[in-house]
């Protein structure tokens, strides 16, 4: 990793990758059932924080969500 | 101004559509660049070429730090349809230097395709490259033209 354009670039393309993969992760934990607070630990960040990222999608996407 | 801030409205709503399309969290230069190449041929560069070269780039630079997209069986998130996605810095950037292509005259659609192909670094420059396009070779073109 030599040269720095490649160097950065491979840090925003894993950047993507990380988000693409958190959402698509989080909706499938959720389909199996897990709640928001195990899920947000597993991520190590806050229930908070993981709930104002995904709530409104995982709803819109028809996800059955557990209270706790 | 106003003609070309309808231009630009309708290149900026279609860019939308492509920054959803890609799951991309905000639109980007790259994502004008495609709206702009469904209408226009340039350099034997279309809007799918192109897409394809973004993919490309995205994969190889993945590869630079040892990650294979291939790696990932993941089924890929529900789209929000919800979702408006946000300004990217890469547009902000491009707006910045169509403004200063037209200088005191009145900006054009050309000049902002100058100011998106005047990134020297990130996605759309990368891409253009492995597309087999000469970025600096259609800008001065463009410049010429816009003059």
């Amino acid at each position: 990793m030599s040269d720095p354009a490649d160097a950065l670039a491979a840090v925003a393309a894993l950047r993507r990758l990380a988000d693409q993969l958190e959402d698509a992760a989080v909706e499938q934990a959720m389909r199996a059932g897990w709640g928001w607070p195990r899920v947000a630990e597993a991520l190590g960040v806050t229930r908070q924080a993981v709930h104002k990222k995904h709530l409104k999608r995982l709803v819109a996407a028809g996800v059955t969500l557990r209270r706790r | 101004m106003s003609g070309f801030k309808q231009y630009l409205t309708g290149v900026m709503d279609q860019a939308v559509a492509e920054a959803l399309r890609d799951r991309s969290a905000t639109v980007e230069a790259q994502h004008l660049l495609l709206v702009i190449l469904a209408a226009l041929d340039l350099a034997g560069l279309d809007a799918d070429s192109f897409r394809a070269a973004l993919d490309r780039d995205f994969e190889h630079s993945l590869g630079v730090a040892g990650v294979a997209l291939s790696a990932f069986d993941l089924s890929p998130a529900t789209p929000d349809p919800a979702r408006r996605p946000g300004l990217g810095n890469s547009v902000r950037l491009a707006l910045d230097r169509a403004m200063r292509a037209a200088g005191a005259g009145a900006p054009q659609p050309d000049h902002l395709l100058i100011g998106i192909l005047s990134a020297e670094v990130g996605p759309v420059p990368r891409a253009l490259a492995q597309a087999g396009v000469d970025r600096e070779e259609l800008l001065a073109r463009l410049r010429a033209a816009a003059s």
